[in-house]
């Protein structure tokens, strides 16, 4: 394990935050889950933010995939500054610039394996006719091009996963954001979902970053940020 | 058509409660068009009963001031013969219009010899009237009796009035009232024949009379009144306009009553049902639109993740609700659907079943008779869609106002 080293955010950071705190309330009870987080990410990195539960991982991956608006402090993505974003426009940063991989998958229980895949680009008005061929590409690199017409109950939880890694990516997006991807698979599953979003990071150069507390994932990471009690302790291979 | 594929499929999902709720509105839907198609046939039916039965026609011309003083100063509102020609001349050139016969009311007592009681009578053209009678909702059944021109003494008794009487045809009357003068008159009638007037007040007193009989009861040679047939697909308050201008030219000062106008009946009935009607698609909306809520608030609840997974994916909170307004929109037109099947079948099943009954003030049965009105159909479809969509928003707006990150943890 590396001694703390925070990362200085370079020029051209894909991601930058600054002094990023967010406190949640309990009744009137001030909880806070994230303090003073100064953290920068660069294109094509694969980062594995981890720590113990409660350590702020979730809020800190939240507030970067634009879900969730810090207390304070600055996000910016892609050197856009997220605080001057309405709702609306950081619907569309989503759907344009980051792709989400969820710990319970969260496909659409209705839609098709295919279908699911197509959703960022329908939900940004692509036609049929451009989509369907973009998503069954994306199944296919994530080895599920027989399973387009499966409906998710009719996966496997890994199979279910690499379909929501196939969904993150086919909008060409700057970053995936992964939270606890493998924490609903086993060992050997969660290390091939792991295994096949580095060999995408590796070919298509996306930024993927990615939250575990099982430390056996890490290894896979070139970079690791840890974060205990909503603060940056450790990080290995820190930032160009 | 994101929206759409998965509102269709989220209802069949949830197929059983979607069913139920999609009954819901059939049922509406259908209560609703069938009691508007029952009403259209008891409307026709009324409109004809006034238009031919009482002899009302589409228009009736007389002078002004004669609808609100014409039974208590006759004598001032009468047009003589000249002036009854040259109006008549008028109103025939205009094009739409089929008849324009003149009439003369008497009222008074008519006698059996034994007994005496009131009657109001119609002063017709016997040759006009059989036109002007001629009820098209009828057609297919007997003619019923009507005025002969070569009988000039000769004239039709309401069905309970010969009841009273003891009246039929062949039997002979005496018809006593006043002229226009003030003295008493009194003429011998021949009765050819009884009718049916289609009203329980008015079935006891009516006579219906040559023109030249109550000409001469009354003394005069003139007639009170014109009353206008139309063509049928022309509208009464278009034509009163266009004759108005004609008969104002021409140094007429008249006053122009539609059908409608002149039919308290009608207009009573029709205020009555067009009453319950709003009453009933009140209660309709109301059960669509917490059908509506209700349905959808549960799926909802039970799709937060989902939505919180769409808003990560860049769905904007329009979107959400869009789409479950969608989806309330889909079940309000599927319901309707339902509901416009079921009005066909039971209305088709009503019409064969030639059901008859006695409507409250008729003198007689009349068929149970059920119209599927499309223009009611398209309308109640539009509306209560609209409505479903409506709804949907409540429960949508809700679900848009969820934080994604809340939406995504829900269990």
């Amino acid at each position: 394990m590396v001694t703390a080293q925070l990362p200085i955010a370079n020029a051209m950071s894909l991601i930058e935050l600054k002094a990023i705190a967010k406190t949640y309330y309990l009744g009137r009870t001030p909880v806070p889950a994230l303090r003073g987080i100064d953290l920068a990410l660069e294109r094509g990195e694969f980062a594995a933010l981890w720590g113990p539960s409660g350590s702020g991982k979730s809020s800190l991956l939240n507030l970067i995939g634009l879900i969730d608006v810090p207390t304070s402090g600055t996000i910016r993505i892609d050197e856009c500054d997220a605080a001057s974003l309405g709702d609306a426009e950081r619907a569309a940063l989503r759907n344009r610039k980051i792709g989400f991989v969820f710990q319970s998958f969260n496909l659409i229980a209705v839609l098709s394996a295919l279908e699911n895949v197509m959703l960022p680009l329908t939900l940004r008005g692509v036609g049929r006719r451009i989509a369907e061929p973009e998503a069954r590409l994306r199944l296919q690199e994530v080895g599920l091009a027989d399973f387009g017409n499966h409906r998710p109950d009719q996966l496997s939880g890994g199979q279910r996963q690499r379909v929501a890694v196939a969904r993150a990516l086919v909008t060409g997006p700057l970053i995936v954001i992964a939270d606890e991807p493998t924490a609903n698979l086993d060992a050997a599953t969660g290390h091939q979902v792991i295994d096949l979003m580095r060999a995408l990071n590796r070919r298509q150069g996306v930024t993927f970053l990615f939250s575990t507390h099982d430390s056996r994932l890490l290894d896979s990471a070139d970079r690791l940020i840890g974060l205990v009690d909503g603060k940056l302790e450790t990080v290995k291979g820190a930032a160009a | 058509m994101i929206a759409l594929t998965l509102a269709l499929r989220n209802l069949w999902k949830n197929r059983r409660r979607s069913l139920a709720t999609l009954l819901a509105i059939a049922v509406g839907f259908a209560a609703i068009n069938l009691f508007a198609g029952y009403v259209r046939d008891v409307y026709q039916g009324l409109r004809a009963a006034a238009i031919h039965g009482e002899g009302l026609g589409h228009l009736t011309i007389a002078k002004r001031g004669f609808f609100e003083g014409g039974s208590l100063n006759p004598a001032h509102f009468i047009f003589n013969k000249a002036e009854m020609d040259r109006l008549r001349a008028i109103i025939v050139s205009e094009p739409g219009v089929v008849l324009a016969t003149p009439q003369l009311s008497a009222s008074g007592l008519v006698s059996n010899g034994k007994l005496s009681t009131i009657f109001i009578a119609d002063g017709e053209d016997p040759e006009a009237a059989g036109r002007l009678r001629a009820n098209p909702l009828r057609s297919a059944e007997p003619a019923q009796a009507g005025l002969d021109p070569s009988r000039p003494a000769a004239g039709l008794v309401s069905q309970d009035l010969a009841g009273m009487l003891g009246a039929a045809s062949g039997s002979s009357l005496t018809v006593m009232t006043t002229t226009l003068a003030g003295q008493t008159n009194a003429l011998d009638l021949d009765v050819i024949g009884t009718w049916d007037t289609g009203t329980a007040a008015s079935n006891d007193k009516f006579l219906r009379l040559p023109l030249a009989y109550v000409q001469q009861l009354l003394d005069t040679d003139g007639a009170s009144r014109v009353v206008v047939l139309l063509d049928e697909s022309l509208d009464a308050d278009r034509m009163r306009a266009a004759l108005g201008a004609k008969l104002g030219a021409a140094g007429f000062d008249v006053d122009m009553r539609t059908w409608v106008e002149r039919s308290n009946f009608y207009r009573q009935v029709k205020n009555l049902f067009d009453l319950i009607f709003l009453l009933l698609f009140s209660i309709v909306f109301i059960v669509v639109l917490m059908s509506i809520v209700n349905t959808l608030s549960m799926s909802v609840m039970e799709r937060v993740r989902e939505i919180g997974t769409l808003r990560a994916l860049g769905m904007r909170k329009g979107g959400v609700v869009r789409l479950f307004a969608v989806e309330g929109g889909v079940l309000g037109a599927f319901g309707c659907l339902f509901g416009a099947a079921f009005t066909g079948v039971t209305a088709a099943a009503v019409n064969a079943a030639h059901i008859q009954y006695t409507p409250p003030s008729s003198s007689n049965p009349v068929p149970l008779t059920v119209a599927v009105v499309s223009g009611t159909l398209a309308g109640s479809l539009l509306v209560l869609s609209l409505v479903a969509m409506l709804a949907a928003c409540w429960p949508a707006r809700r679900a848009a106002r969820v934080e994604i990150v809340d939406a995504l943890g829900h269990v």
